[in-house]
């Protein structure tokens, strides 16, 4: 059932992706626009094909950093909620310090990213979590808020511990938001890692862009963004999959 | 034999004065607690629960404070429309609170399954709560506050939100619970006829805030009640006549 469903997704996503190329293909032989201003998809498949070594090399490398800045961002944005959702003091301390990594524009922290972790892996994973963190941030601590009080207060009657509330009731009343949060978080973190190899590395989806940028070689870029496309779409199918399966009880999975 | 729950000299305020010189004194009976919606009734079985500390007078739960019979588990609470932990099944529900503060004692006679059982669930017992009427539910809610037999059942309008059909069958299956083992129950309600069908006594409470104990009436007809009795309709009369 949800194999089925993620294919159906997966499908409808590519449909909608050939539609468009149909356009542009028809569009850029009527008008013959010259390949510099936008190529053809015929040729941007065939460049794609030529360079599938490379763009899967590539896509590999920017995927696993946007993995593991994913899942330091995620990680370490549920445990401040939860310690944010325990006292108030330390709400007060942390939300406001979250907006300002918020605000902070990640194009601007970037090339500072850079100087201080090298031009290795680490500066793109940090970027990643940091774009990550605060969409996690709030999800998690609204959902770890919106336990219902009732209940609540039936397993005080029972003498629960704060601890035991947490894990019975205040996580799984989390989860959809969890879920939720790590839906835009996901496709953040890839752009994070873009951004970061965008910035400084000799490796990467983003490098392949920067350089490509650099060049005017515009199929290989249209090449690079789609398989960066490709690989946000097949990951937000994935957390779908996940979401169906672990929040079968939910209003949400019950309706789609 | 001392009362299980006694309370002298209560008040209670959040922002202003909600319930002030509130006494009494439940045994092994059944009180209902009448009033109109907002008077404070809620926040009365919050105090008897200790999960509200009252600004003065003293609570006392089976000789102890009601936080020290909460840690000992001896405090059964039934809430109106129990939204219960949707990401469990019937059967791991009713089980939740054994698997809660565990060294406190917990029930000895009668198991998660055989209270489902009780409340006719059994074929319901691998479902979730949102493939569960209403009535269903409020069922659930039932058993799994019983499953640590607890001496003291606190009911916050457990029927208010169902169907008068469903309150029917409910209310027998009340006083089946109540006469198979003696408990003291407090029962809180805004209707007055379930008051007189289900207590031994009721008390009213009201008036401008913070509401007091406007009066009490003891309900001695005999069960199974109906509202057929001659007398019925006195006596919700007379409750009546307290409340306004």
């Amino acid at each position: 059932m949800t194999a089925r469903r993620t294919l159906t997704d997966l499908g409808v996503a590519l449909l909608a992706i050939a539609a468009i190329a149909v356009v542009l293909e028809v569009w850029s032989r009527a008008f013959q626009v010259p390949s510099y201003l936008l190529p053809a998809p015929s040729a941007v498949a065939a460049r794609m094909a030529t360079d599938a070594g490379l763009l899967a090399r590539e896509g590999g490398i920017t995927l696993s950093e946007a993995a593991a800045g994913f899942v330091i961002g995620t990680s370490v944005a549920f445990a401040l909620a939860t310690v944010m959702a325990w006292s108030r003091p330390f709400e007060r301390t942390l939300f406001p310090l979250a907006i300002l990594v918020k605000l902070t524009p990640i194009v601007a922290v970037a090339p500072l990213f850079t100087l201080w972790f090298g031009f290795g892996t680490a500066p793109k994973v940090a970027i990643a979590a940091l774009i990550t963190f605060f969409p996690m941030l709030v999800n998690s601590f609204v959902g770890l808020r919106s336990a219902d009080l009732q209940e609540v207060a039936f397993l005080e009657t029972l003498g629960a511990s704060g601890r035991e509330i947490f894990r019975h009731l205040r996580v799984p009343s989390a989860l959809p938001y969890l879920f939720s949060g790590a839906r835009i978080s996901l496709n953040l973190a890839l752009i994070g890692a873009v951004i970061g190899e965008w910035t400084g590395a000799d490796r990467g989806l983003g490098r392949v862009i920067f350089v490509a940028n650099a060049n005017l070689d515009l199929t290989i870029l249209f090449g690079a963004v789609l398989v960066l496309a490709a690989i946000g779409i097949a990951a937000n199918a994935l957390v779908g999959a996940a979401e169906r399966r672990v929040l079968h009880w939910h209003p949400i999975a019950v309706a789609t | 034999m001392s009362a299980a729950i006694a309370l002298h000299n209560v008040s209670a305020a959040y922002q202003r004065p909600v319930l002030i010189d509130i006494d009494l004194e439940v045994g092994n009976e059944v009180v209902a607690v009448v009033g109109r919606s907002g008077t404070g009734k809620t926040t009365l079985l919050r105090i008897i629960a200790g999960l509200v500390q009252p600004t003065s007078g003293t609570v006392d739960l089976l000789g102890v404070a009601p936080a020290v019979a909460r840690r000992r588990k001896r405090i059964g609470f039934v809430a109106q429309d129990a939204r219960l932990h949707p990401w469990r099944t019937v059967r791991e529900n009713v089980t939740l609170p054994l698997e809660v503060n565990r060294s406190a004692r917990t029930n000895g006679h009668v198991s998660p399954d055989e209270w489902v059982a009780r409340m006719g669930l059994t074929d319901a017992i691998d479902s979730y709560p949102h493939q569960l009427s209403g009535g269903m539910r409020q069922r659930v809610a039932l058993a799994r506050s019983l499953v640590i037999d607890p001496e003291v059942l606190l009911m916050d309008e457990p029927l208010a939100s169902l169907d008068e059909l469903t309150r029917e069958d409910l209310r027998d299956e009340l006083l089946r619970l109540w006469e198979s083992r003696t408990r003291s129950v407090v029962y809180v309600t805004h209707d007055i006829e379930e008051a007189v069908l289900l207590a031994d006594r009721v008390v009213v409470i009201g008036g401008t805030r913070p509401a007091r104990i406007r009066g009490e009436v003891p309900i001695s007809l005999a069960r199974p009640r109906t509202k057929r009795e001659p007398r019925f309709y006195d006596l919700v009369q007379e409750v009546r006549e307290h409340l306004e």
